[in-house]
């Protein structure tokens, strides 16, 4: 860690002030620092520990339009395009080691009638709202796209444009790209104070030095409401410890990943051939010390809903798990806005799980709203104070078929 | 004495319900010794190991070769009186009353509050105790060196199970390389087995030796002697031995067929069909690691053991960790410090005699005076051993492009190429590069990983091994689907609430 330290007092962002602070150097963080940075702004991303270690680098790489919240749609449609342009962005070398593979296609699989006729009820609301990429299938067609499955699958949904990229990898190539395009990070540096002075600015306190910005954005990730807490804005957050197992290689019979609709389901086949299984399970998350741990009796569930769904699996060894720190929020969608409270503070946090995918998008429009000053619609959904509104906590559908 | 106490989960609440007083994972000298004395003091005790017969590494299928009709006699003269004594102990173990010993076990899973993870063929669970002893041994310390992965190359520890447990010998030219005790014992029981090796390399000198003897306490003597009667044998039946190799190389296509062997100035090169290597031994952290147990750095034997009190008892690292609470497990035997076969006897008699007493809440010392010394009587030749047997080609410069995981063929090169663009522990090369992340769970890797950032950042002692999570051994999916009593108050916990409505709200990838 230590090498890529710098000692506090030595770098720009402890002794110019900046245009933008942010808080977390996982993928939202890195990714708005770098639109910021190409715009010309000059831009610090404070890091505890080292950029990417924490939910953005050691997610399950899903690239995935299928299942979305409707809200998030305008959002999602634009980071494909942009993880498929990826070189544009993190450069030749950061592109080809995220390891974008996109058109694999993600399939949801309904099991049972109650799942089957979810997914129909599905079908038919993404239609009437106008997105299309998802689409109904038979159980003969599922049966087809996943050799091995059930032959009790009834049926299920595919996104066609979805994929999946190298986690760790990616958020390296962003990290980097961020820091080449004049952005200064600083890893092993931890927020604890955060103040408005007379003046207008923010005064960011640190472990290691305090930093002065016009703007800070609060990338916190599962800490965010913590970070949120300092300027006394209370933001409703669950601190979730995601984990994932890994088996030993198969040979390669799946391409698309699958995932389940009632059922903690969720895998794909790496390149190199081992399953990577996740469903949402929580271990035990540990917030103050920044880490987590597996919980294997949980672990059972997604077992059985994994070889439930692909008896054929039912040999192959687990041989490893792990845990990320997640934040959570009570409707399942990231909040991505400017405080209620405070001017000139973002809070862009809670991604629920499904956050890598979105993040080159939110780093776009968050910086060109910043940059605007003007909030870009796609935003308003995730504004901060939602809650607050009187709007249901769950959902969103106002319109809603079912 | 029997009772059944209640553990608390990892969340600090619920109770479940005690398999026995004692689990003892490992049925080697210390593991038995351990569950022998628990027994006779009148505790149940489980005993888990992954193999058919009690006995570990050293004692390995000592029933089947020295107690059944079909022993064989070359055989036992070969393996000699230090493996013989394993049978009494063995016996002891089998007879003893309140010992439920369950072979081909395998633990992949230890939490400090006293859950096992396990698993038998088709069926896996956990189980729960008011103490563990861990008693898992040691490892031989992975030595990459190139063509190290050919078919044809193996370990002094893996041709000593083809013949303990499959009685089969090596064939062919045979070559030795590399140093430590196990090395000469192998060389030794070979030529009581009528394999007589073409040449044994040593990476130790006469110097080394010589420095040693600095070390040497009377205690030690007798395993000294024991050791210059191995040489001396080796010497009577002229075998090529040479001292101070700095460079070794397995040559070949499909399986090694030569060996290359440089010493400061001469380069032998010899036809090979097997050869046998080793540079000692280290404790098997994997269990204790996952656990969340510390561990330290000694670099007299250059390994990571785990933080122990000399009765055994074990610390949790600092910081978070899954269970809550003080640890209820004890080291003891490899697992603790390397020692040997009679020093682990004796430290898990020790552990066990403790172990009693803590449970019946009376005083330790005065019975466990005579384990403890037998124990350092034991230990005493261990400093003059670990100098003169350095590690040899597990330390200095490794060759960029041998590999270093065997499980996904990352060579050193690689890795250190990332080292220097800022991945500078372990589990950030892991993530980067997914060395360790194999079938071998990083057990063949972690040590050299570590080698290499210490020399890439001139460290005093390695960083960090890998963490540690279940499971440590691999578990098929369909056992993990249907393990046996977990505990209620884990599994009752919410998942991610991850699906949308049909009509839109919540949902993950993960
Ligand atoms: C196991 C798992 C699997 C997942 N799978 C997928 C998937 O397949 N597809 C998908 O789209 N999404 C997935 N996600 C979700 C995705 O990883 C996250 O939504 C996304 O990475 C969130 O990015 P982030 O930048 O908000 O958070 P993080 O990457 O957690 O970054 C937050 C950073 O803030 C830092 N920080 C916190 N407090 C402070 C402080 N006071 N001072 C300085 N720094 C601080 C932290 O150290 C951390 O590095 C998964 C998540 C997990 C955990």
């Amino acid at each position: 860690m230590t090498s890529l330290m710098r000692q506090a007092g030595s770098t720009p962002m402890f002794e110019r002030r900046q245009d933008v602070i942010i808080i977390g150097g996982g993928l939202q963080g890195c990714a708005i620092a770098l639109f910021l940075a190409r715009a010309g702004r000059s831009v610090g991303v404070i890091e505890r520990t080292v950029a990417g270690r924490h939910a953005s680098g050691v997610n399950a790489g899903g690239l995935r339009l299928l299942l979305r919240d409707h809200r998030e749609y305008p959002i999602a449609v634009r980071a494909m395009e942009i993880w498929s342009g990826l070189e544009e962005f993190v450069g030749r070398a950061g592109a080809k080691a995220s390891e974008v593979r996109l058109r694999t296609s993600q399939i949801a699989i309904a099991m049972d009638s109650n799942e089957m006729s979810w997914a129909e009820d599905r079908a038919r609301d993404m239609g009437r709202r106008g997105i299309l990429n998802e689409r109904l299938l038979d159980g003969r067609e599922v049966r087809r796209l996943l050799p091995g499955i059930s032959s009790r699958v009834l049926g299920g949904l595919i996104s066609e444009p979805d994929g999946h990229a190298n986690p760790a990898n990616a958020a390296r190539a962003f990290r980097m790209a961020a820091a080449a395009a004049g952005a200064h990070i600083e890893e092993g540096c931890r927020v604890q104070g955060l103040e408005r002075t007379g003046s207008g600015l923010w005064r960011v306190e640190t472990d290691r030095g305090t930093a002065e910005a016009e703007i800070v954005i609060n990338c916190a990730g599962a800490w965010g409401a913590g970070v949120a807490r300092l300027v006394d804005e209370t933001l409703s957050l669950e601190a979730m410890a995601l984990s994932m197992m890994v088996t030993s290689r198969v040979e390669h019979f799946v391409t698309p990943v699958v995932i389940g609709i009632d059922r903690p389901l969720s895998f794909k086949q790496s390149a190199a051939g081992s399953l990577v299984i996740g469903g949402g399970i929580a271990g035990k998350p540990c917030l103050d010390e920044a880490t987590s741990f597996t919980i294997m009796d949980r672990m059972v569930s997604s077992a059985a809903a994994t070889i439930d769904a692909f008896p054929c699996l039912s040999d192959v060894p687990v041989l490893r798990t792990w845990t990320g720190l997640e934040g959570v929020t009570p409707d399942g969608i990231p909040y991505i806005g400017p405080s209620v409270r405070h001017p000139g503070l973002w809070h862009v946090f809670g991604f629920c799980g499904h956050g890598f995918q979105l993040s080159p998008a939110v780093g776009e429009i968050v910086a060109t709203s910043i940059l605007s000053g003007e909030r870009d619609a796609r935003l308003l959904p995730f504004s901060v104070d939602r809650f607050k509104a009187g709007q249901p906590v769950r959902g969103g559908g106002d319109d809603a078929a079912a | 004495m029997t009772e059944t106490g209640t553990s608390s989960s990892p969340t600090g609440a619920g109770a479940v319900a005690m398999d026995a007083d004692v689990i003892v994972i490992g049925a080697g000298p210390a593991g038995m010794s351990a569950a022998t004395e628990l027994g006779a003091a009148g505790f149940r005790v489980i005993a888990l190991d992954m193999n058919p017969s009690p006995g570990g590494q050293i004692y390995r299928a000592v029933e089947l070769n020295l107690g059944d009709q079909r022993a064989d006699p070359v055989l036992a003269r070969a393996l000699g009186r230090a493996y013989a004594a394993g049978w009494p102990l063995v016996a002891r173990f089998r007879n003893q009353e309140g010992i439920d010993y369950r072979p081909d076990t395998t633990v992949w899973e230890l939490r400090t509050d006293g859950t096992v993870g396990w698993q038998r063929a088709a069926r896996g669970g956990y189980l729960r105790a008011r103490h563990i002893v861990l008693a898992n041994g040691a490892m031989e310390r992975p030595m990459p060196f190139p063509g190290w992965t050919l078919p044809g190359v193996m370990t002094a520890g893996a041709v000593q199970t083809l013949i303990k447990s499959s009685r089969l010998k090596p064939t062919g030219r045979v070559v030795l390389a590399g140093t430590g005790p196990l090395l000469f014992l192998l060389a030794d029981q070979l030529l009581k087995l009528g394999v007589k090796p073409a040449l044994i390399a040593r990476t130790d000198r006469f110097g080394d030796k010589m420095k040693a003897l600095a070390r040497l306490r009377p205690a030690a003597l007798p395993a000294i002697a024991k050791g210059a009667g191995w040489m001396l044998n080796l010497r009577k039946a002229g075998i090529r031995t040479v001292t101070g190799v700095a460079r070794l190389e397995a040559v070949g296509d499909d399986r090694v067929r030569e060996v290359v062997v440089e010493t400061g100035d001469e380069t032998t090169r010899l036809p090979c069909d097997t050869l046998i290597v080793h540079d000692g031994i280290i404790p098997s952290i994997d269990l204790a690691q996952g656990a969340g147990l510390a561990v330290e750095w000694r670099a007299g034997d250059a390994s990571w053991c785990p933080v122990t009190e000399q009765s055994g008892l074990a610390s949790p690292s600092r910081g978070a960790n899954l269970s809550a609470g003080a640890s209820r497990i004890w080291i003891t035997g490899d697992a603790r410090q390397i020692g040997g076969a009679d020093a682990a006897a004796a430290h898990g008699r020790l552990v066990g005699q403790t172990l009693a007493a803590r449970l019946e809440a009376a005083e330790t010392e005065a019975l466990t005076a005579g384990p403890a010394r037998i124990y350092a009587r034991a230990m005493a030749p261990r400093a003059f051993i670990d100098a003169a047997f350095p590690q040899g080609q597990t330390s200095g410069d490794l060759a960029d492009s041998t590999i270093v995981c065997r499980c996904e063929e990352i060579t050193a090169g690689t890795i250190r190429s990332k080292a220097r663009q800022g991945a500078t522990d372990p589990d950030q090369l892991r993530g980067l590069l997914r060395c360790g992340m194999g079938p071998c769970q990083g057990r063949s890797c972690a040590s050299t990983i570590g080698r290499l950032l210490s020399e890439e950042f001139d460290l005093k002692r390695p960083p960090r091994p890998f963490r540690g999570r279940p499971p440590v051994r691999p578990v098929p999916l369909c056992i993990l689907a249907t393990l046996e009593s977990l505990d209620p108050e884990l599994v009752s916990s919410e998942a991610l609430n991850d699906k949308p409505d049909a009509s839109g709200g919540i949902d993950s990838d993960v």
